[in-house]
């Protein structure tokens, strides 16, 4: 079935529907079959602009209700959405004109749909081809289509980038047999088991997957209800999140570790006196490590309003993979392992023992029917249990590939199996995540490529633009520390240089950085093709031999 | 109510370090402040004056001083309505 014919499903068994809450609160409610309704007046009128089945779309719209109908307008239409994140989340103005060039760039958009108010800060110009700009409220009055396009199971659903990389964008395609397996396995009696008498609530972005995909689309799959928040209403307000579950007596939720600091630090004790989160049976928990210390804190903060912490759902997943691998069932359940052991040896040892360092790692649960997971070595052999090693998953979710980029889907697609870039290990066949085998750095569920945090330095002043390397040290169970290392001119001063690299990085894609170390040039060691040997800095790092200042 | 007092209270409070903030002090820049902290900040000020800052502010506004006027401008303009 094809995404739009799910909503098409939904809207025929008229059976739910989305609540959407925008940045100031304003509520709306629409069932499925007026979201239906509007996405197929949308699909005419792009179709009536000449766009063609297959085209890409790319989506720029921060309301939630216009999101939601822009994009399964899109897709009854036969087209293929391209989610990119609004400028009030990218940070800043330039932040968010830059990647989204680069996105609209490597995604070949054949159109971008968004709202009035964004359109103008859209940079299109001169790129090949050009994409319209076609705002919303202006893709109505073309006579509406009577039903979703069909589409072949395997053509493209949804082009998902991975983050706004201007090194590499990388754009994973799922189709739409990709998407159905997803949602049918977190959906389905070994996943949520969702029921009739469940109901979701999400302030996830909808232009990144576990928002989209994993609160979304499974509530149209199970035609269930489910209110949507805006991201900015939930980082503004966190206590809206808990305040839409209480009232709606919703009954699944997903967030990152994060999302459950930002609720014990930030809602007030008079806030949760108001609160009943007793409905809430699955608490999900993703996207970044998963940080048991964090996840106790919130069931101790809102066991008062009856949250119980047997609802925590810890899982794993990635975009390549649609979204989710394993989920873990029966609360968070923990593995307490040899802290060094792990980290020398690669074995996760049981560290009960009081003399040694102690780590504890949350299960993250089974594959899913039809789906695998192994833990690989070196040589791409399985490893036994307790052994830490590279995950790789095989089976009907795996995407079929990064768009037009047949190197890098080489890469990570290998014999069948998709290679994750995480590091874990099995225990009584459970999944444990425990780092990474990619450069990618993790902060905050946000994904960040070292190459654009080093373009993003190469042009500070009294830095040479050839000698910076940033790399993430992983920490287990917590977020990676990040290091950045600077050739310094010899004429600039080591302290303006840190603050102004700080500055820098904070500015363009808001990290901070741990730790930043200046050096002599020729102390970044490169490949002789001049490829940053990461690695190698990371070793340098932890072993105390890079000097820091 | 002092718009411009409290705006730098607010923003003292939500800062993870001490500062002391300038009209010309950029917030990311200058001040420190990450994309959380920003978001978190546009919050308080909402509920401390009772106003709703527009979306695409988040992407024009950089500066304390720019703060102060927006904040000035919606919270005059919600007297008005009210």
């Amino acid at each position: 079935m094809t995404v739009a014919g799910m909503l098409a499903a939904a809207a025929a068994s008229d059976r739910g529907g989305v609540r959407a809450v925008e940045h100031d609160g304003r509520e709306t409610f629409r069932s499925y079959r007026a979201v239906l309704q509007e996405a197929l007046a949308i699909a005419g009128a792009l179709q009536a602009s000449g766009l063609r089945a297959g085209d890409r779309v790319a989506l720029v719209v921060p309301e939630v209700a216009d999101f939601i109908r822009a994009f399964f307008g899109i897709s009854a239409a036969g087209l293929v959405p391209v989610p990119l994140c609004p400028p009030a989340q990218a940070g800043d103005l330039p932040t968010f004109t830059r990647q989204s060039r680069h996105i609209l760039a490597a995604g070949r958009a054949n159109a971008v749909v968004t709202s009035a108010d964004v359109a103008p800060l859209i940079d299109a110009g001169g790129l090949e081809p050009e994409p319209p700009i076609l705002t919303i409220d202006r893709l109505q009055g073309a006579r509406s289509l009577t039903a979703p396009m069909d589409a072949a199971a395997d053509s493209p659903a949804l082009l998902q980038f991975t983050s706004g990389s201007t090194a590499a964008p990388k754009g994973v395609v799922l189709t739409h047999a990709n998407l159905q397996a997803n949602l049918e396995a977190m959906t389905g009696p070994c996943g949520l088991a969702v029921t009739s008498a469940d109901s979701a609530v999400s302030w996830l972005p909808l232009y990144h997957d576990m928002g989209l995909i994993g609160m979304l689309l499974s509530a149209v799959c199970t035609r269930d209800d489910i209110t949507v928040l805006s991201p900015v209403l939930f980082l503004k307000r966190p206590t809206a999140w808990l305040e839409a579950i209480s009232t709606h007596r919703a009954t699944v939720s997903f967030a990152p570790t994060f999302a459950y600091e930002l609720c014990v630090r930030r809602v007030k004790p008079s806030q949760i006196e108001a609160l009943d989160l007793s409905s809430w049976r699955v608490a999900g928990c993703g996207a970044e490590p998963i940080r048991p210390e964090t996840l106790d804190a919130f069931a101790d903060r809102f066991a008062p309003a009856g949250f119980r912490a047997s609802s925590f759902l810890p899982s794993y997943g990635l975009a390549e993979h649609s979204l989710a691998v394993t989920f873990a069932h029966g609360g968070l359940r923990l593995d307490a392992v040899d802290a060094d052991a792990l980290v020398r040896t690669g074995r996760a040892a049981p560290g009960a023992n009081g003399s040694t360092r102690v780590v504890r790692l949350a299960a993250c649960g089974r594959p899913f029917p039809d789906h695998e997971v192994r833990i690989v070595g070196g040589d791409g052999l399985p490893l036994r249990e307790r052994h830490v090693g590279a995950i790789v998953a095989r089976g009907p979710s795996v995407m079929r590939g990064y768009f037009d980029d047949p190197a890098a889907t080489s890469e990570v697609l290998r014999d069948g199996w998709l290679h994750t870039g995480d590091l874990g290990y099995l225990a009584g066949g459970e999944l444990f995540v425990c780092g990474r085998t990619k450069d990618l750095i993790v902060r905050q569920g946000r994904k960040h490529h070292p190459p654009d945090l080093e373009a993003a330095l190469a042009d500070v002043p009294g830095i040479r633009a050839s000698g910076v390397a940033v790399v993430g040290i992983g920490r287990v169970g917590e977020d990676d520390e990040v290091a950045a290392v600077i050739e310094a001119r010899a004429s600039a001063a080591p302290d303006d240089l840190v603050d102004r690299a700080r500055r820098r990085v904070r500015e363009t894609s808001g990290l901070d950085l741990d730790r930043v170390i200046v050096a002599p040039p020729g102390t970044i060691p490169r490949t002789t093709s001049g490829k940053v040997k990461r690695a190698e800095i990371r070793e340098r790092i932890k072993a105390g031999t890079l000097l820091e200042r | 109510m002092n718009i411009e007092q409290d705006t730098v209270a607010i923003l003292k409070r939500i800062s993870r370090r001490p500062i002391d903030p300038k009209p010309e002090n950029e917030l990311l820049k200058d001040l420190g402040f990450d994309s959380l902290e920003v978001l978190e900040l546009i919050g308080e000020l909402e509920e401390h004056f009772s106003i709703t800052v527009p979306l695409n502010d988040l992407t024009h506004i950089r500066t304390v001083g720019q703060i102060v006027a927006e904040v000035r401008r919606l919270a005059v303009g919600e007297e008005q309505a009210s």
